[in-house]
């Protein structure tokens, strides 16, 4: 046994911590055996081939300067590698874990199955406990956990969605003692110790947000995939691919071109020319009842209209005896006496009741010409429907009839409409003065007096006679001297003619007619061809 | 006195012989009497020479002593000696790697249990549990488009559908009359869910709408507005009120249902979101998604715990268990069992070839897969085996392609099970009471299905 130099010492005064030592105590109280892993550098001068490899070498210190190899202490210097692959590691049975690359990327909480036992079916047990679900206790604290954050993040949802939020309560003020390093008088006015009282700034809860998040954040990396736990997918077989074959639909109307099919070949395509018709007996059956009701009828009708034949000739023939028993009579009278004059004093009667009626007729159109011009009698109403003849004639249309309606006196004649035009070559429609006789053109084209008063004042002829816009030049022929009133007119103007050749020539056009008589019967063979 | 006729004694014991042979015929190649005492005898023996390292288990729970004591297998001469203890324990071990089978088969099983021992051989199927067949029982017509989506009301009086002719019926569940009809959607109505705590109706369709209804005053009272596009389900939390719904949008809302705010937007799903599920237990939401993968979802921090990509094709259904901690997920290639709170893998039921639309799960461990082929698939949940398939036939005036199933669910009772199909009808089906397990044996050898892997 040999003296240990702490037994010589004596005990220190202070006690330093060593963790060497502490390690040492441990050791002795657990009575291991200790392993120590001397990997210091051998000491200056014996270091001939000894070449520093790992970090521990290199102790605390820097690199040795004697042995001529590139050194890195503490892996300064030292380029750092690009490679992502993951450090060996090695679960409890000291085998590699291979599923650590599986994991790489992974939360600490994922359950990542990457091994071959996880491919294993397993029976189910139903006395394993842990197939039995969690009791009800361990559920209802899970819950309320869940319910819980649930609950924190819908708050914080709602409160963000809302636009005005309550003041956020502040924490409770903080006080804090201080003494200052700097004492003395001069200091902090003589005190020693300072206390004070911290608190929270006040938030203004109506502030708008000072930064704007307007920029969409892009979304993070997904998770890592999961390691793919099925074998890979069979190759789809010729007959799996037949199977799937899934034929066109074919259309009846269009070609696989896209053309129409014609109509004929639609309906051969369609089969409807192969099925028979088969049509119920019942048809039949029906048809021939209906042919024999329809026969009876017929019957029946037919002897009916006999004895109603049969029954109006014996009338006749009755009626026919009576006739000849008056005829007998009357020739006897008229041989013999006559008997009575009832039968004049019937006629007389007859005819004064006619008389008095056609009287009073008579006086009844009197009295509506006379009260209500409007029921004027017939005639005068014809004679104001009378329209087309008036134009033709070149009479203004005074009626208000609105529909049109033709005189049928007009047709089929050789005056009025056909003759009153003249021919097409003639110009003679617009040849005279609209109403030359009336005073229309001061009429028109003027404001009805009283309409216009309060637009133009009182003075709607002085209004008219001041001559604003003179024109440079006239119409031939025109006096300009003399004042118009109303719409420009035109006249024809008659050429001289003093040999009397123009009057001879149209006479000479129109000579071939032969006369009105001849025209007239024909007309009046017209009128009653028609008639009839 | 009656003299005994003589016989030679060769011609006395061939009879003898030919009596025992008669006695001993109806028995012969019987298993001899197990003597308790013997086999106790072998088992100490056997406990000592082999298992003497694991014969001090850990203390398991009291619970299950509770359930061990009344096992009838355990009980034998000799359970009241120091060895019992052991014994039991040993027997918990046993029984916890092999179900408790049916008498008829426990020589069997017993071989089973002791190859289970050994750990190279592939695992054998455990004999099903035998459930009754289900039959059709009623169809109800009523809705004049597909019928998307079903939910029972908590009272078990109503149940509600919606369909794509827009409306949203309400509809006795003992007499199946039309209670109601509910107008707003503008687009087919895709998911329906009944509030057990407040008087309120969900529902979610394809005009990106997911709507309150205040059955009370049967009016939308909320708008939950947010989805980008159409709505596919709908859920809502057992404990928390809190609606989840999830579309086409790839994503999954959480909605606070007071407030209408958006709590979480659940985001990671790459392609359609066809199916959430909630719970109030640890993990919280469950998503389905076309991009092949089940999301288990951490409700509070609104990200995805686990991802599960075991499957090949779109996964449109999910179910959770009602009392197991395990959920199912299915899909065109295969349904798959999974374990809470991780999503470890439990088994495949495979064999419903043909798109899932819907998964539903009652308490007596009868699950069933829905397909748009209008094909339901019944399967035992515990051991995978599928005890009866049915095709759903189609209402008159339906072609045969408008056979499918949209949605299903289990009523309250777990005795009915409603199903929304394509040929616009209503369809409720229960269990053929008449049936028996003489009447509808299990088709199942234990060796004849092997489990795939994947």
């Amino acid at each position: 046994m040999a003296l240990k130099i702490s037994d010589i010492l004596p005990a220190p005064s202070t006690r330093i911590f060593d963790r060497d030592d502490e390690e040492r105590q441990i050791r002795a109280q657990m009575q291991i055996a200790p392993v120590i892993s001397n990997r210091a550098a051998p000491p200056y001068g014996h270091r001939k081939g000894w070449i520093p490899r790992s970090q521990d070498d290199f102790g605390d210190g820097g690199a040795f300067p004697e042995i001529l190899v590139a050194q890195y202490p503490l892996g300064m210097g030292q380029k750092k590698s690009s490679s992502n692959a993951l450090a060996v590691a090695l679960d409890a049975q000291g085998k590699i874990k291979y599923d650590a690359i599986a994991r790489h990327g992974h939360g600490k909480d994922k359950v990542v199955h990457s091994k071959f036992q996880d491919l294993v079916p397993k029976q189910i047990d139903e006395d394993d406990p842990s197939f039995e679900r969690p009791d009800e206790d361990s559920v209802q604290e899970n819950t309320e956990k869940t319910r819980m954050a649930l609950e924190k993040l819908v708050s914080g949802k709602i409160a963000a969605a809302m636009p005005v939020r309550a003041a956020e309560k502040q924490a409770p003020a903080q006080y804090i003692r201080y003494t200052p390093s700097q004492q003395g008088v001069a200091y902090s006015s003589g005190a020693k110790q300072r206390i004070i009282r911290m608190v929270e700034a006040q938030k203004d809860p109506m502030e708008p947000p000072k930064f704007k998040v307007n920029k969409k954040i892009p979304r993070g990396p997904p998770s890592p995939p999961a390691p793919v736990m099925h074998s890979p997918n069979r190759k789809v077989t010729v007959k799996e691919q037949q199977e799937w074959k899934i034929p066109p639909c074919i259309s009846n109307w269009k070609n696989p071109k896209g053309y129409t099919i014609p109509l004929d070949k639609r309906l051969a395509a369609d089969g409807r020319g192969l099925q028979g018709v088969h049509i119920n007996e019942n048809f039949a059956k029906l048809a021939e009842s209906l042919y024999i009701a329809d026969r009876k009828a017929r019957e029946a009708v037919e002897t009916r209209a006999q004895t109603e034949l049969k029954m109006a000739q014996k009338e006749k023939e009755r009626k026919e005896e009576h006739l000849r028993q008056l005829a007998a009579k009357a020739r006897e009278e008229r041989a013999g006496i006559r008997r009575g004059d009832e039968k004049g004093e019937e006629e007389v009667g007859d005819r004064d009741e006619i008389r008095r009626e056609r009287h009073k007729e008579r006086q009844r159109d009197r009295n509506l010409a006379r009260a209500a011009p409007d029921k004027r009698n017939r005639l005068q109403k014809e004679r104001e429907r009378d329209i087309s003849e008036k134009i033709a004639l070149g009479l203004p249309n005074t009626g208000a009839g609105q529909q049109e309606q033709f005189d049928q006196r007009l047709f089929n004649q050789s005056k009025g409409m056909d003759s009153g035009f003249g021919d097409d070559e003639g110009y003679n429609v617009y040849d005279k003065p609209w109403r030359a006789d009336k005073e229309a053109a001061q009429h028109i084209y003027r404001p009805s007096r009283n309409k216009d008063k309060d637009t133009y004042g009182d003075d709607l002829d002085e209004l008219m006679k001041t001559n604003r816009f003179v024109p440079d030049k006239g119409f031939t022929g025109a006096d300009a001297s003399r004042r118009r009133e109303g719409p420009v007119q035109f006249e024809r103007f008659e050429e001289e003619d003093p040999f009397g050749l123009d009057k001879f020539l149209k006479e000479a056009k129109t000579g071939q007619k032969r006369g009105a008589e001849d025209t007239r019967s024909s007309r009046d063979y017209d009128r009653k061809k028609r008639r009839e | 006195m009656e003299d005994v006729q003589k016989h030679s004694v060769h011609t006395l014991v061939f009879r003898s012989l030919k009596r025992t042979h008669d006695m001993f015929l109806s028995d012969q190649g019987n298993l001899p009497v197990r003597d308790d005492r013997s086999e106790w005898f072998r088992r100490q023996c056997k406990i000592n020479a082999e298992y003497s390292v694991v014969k001090d288990l850990p203390k398991e729970p009291v619970k299950k002593h509770i359930s061990q004591a009344d096992n009838p297998y355990n009980k034998w001469p000799g359970q009241d000696t120091q060895g019992a203890d052991t014994s039991r324990e040993m027997m918990a071990y046993e029984t916890s790697r092999i179900p408790p089978p049916a008498d008829s088969n426990k020589a069997l099983v017993t071989i089973g249990s002791q190859q289970a021992l050994v750990p190279k051989k592939a695992p054998t199927m455990p004999k099903p549990d035998w459930h009754p067949p289900w039959k059709l029982y009623r169809v109800i017509s009523g809705h004049l488009g597909w019928v998307r989506c079903i939910a029972v009301e908590p009272g078990n009086e109503w149940f509600v559908t919606g369909a794509g002719d827009r409306v949203i019926k309400i509809w006795d569940l003992a007499s199946g009359t039309l209670k109601l009809s509910l107008t707003g959607h503008i687009s087919a109505v895709r998911g329906v869910c009944v509030s057990p705590r407040q008087p309120y109706l969900f529902s979610c369709g394809e005009d990106k709408k997911v709507m309150c209804w205040d059955l009370e005053q049967n009016k939308v009272i909320r708008n939950y507005h947010g989805h980008l596009s159409a709505v596919y389900s709908i859920d809502i939390h057992p404990t928390i009120d809190i609606i989840a719904s999830c579309g086409r949008d790839g994503t999954c809302r959480i909605w606070d249902m007071r407030t209408k705010a958006c709590v979480h937007t659940l985001t990671g799903h790459t392609n359609t979101v066809a199916e959430v599920k909630c719970q109030a237990a640890e993990p919280q939401i469950l998503t389905g998604s076309h991009d092949c993968t089940v999301r288990l979802w951490d409700l509070a921090a609104g990200k995805s715990r686990v991802t599960l990509t075991n499957h090949k094709k779109s996964v449109r259904a999910l179910c959770i268990h009602p009392t197991q901690y395990t959920f199912a997920s299915g899909s065109p290639d295969n349904i798959k069992q999974w374990k809470f709170p991780d999503g470890n893998f439990l088994q495949n039921l495979s064999g419903h070839n043909a798109i899932i639309n819907s998964l539903a799960l009652n308490s007596d461990n009868v699950l069933v897969s829905a397909a748009d082929n209008g094909s339901m698939y019944f399967w035992d949940w515990k051991t995978g085996y599928n005890f009866q398939r049915m095709q759903a036939a189609v209402q008159p005036g339906s072609i045969d392609s408008e056979a499918g199933i949209f949605a299903m669910t289990f009523d309250h009772s777990n005795t009915r099970l409603i199903t929304a199909e394509a040929d616009k009808t209503i369809k409720i089906y229960k269990e053929d009471d008449t049936a028996t397990e003489e009447t509808h044996p299990l088709n199942w050898r234990p060796d004849i299905v092997k489990k795939k892997r994947y």
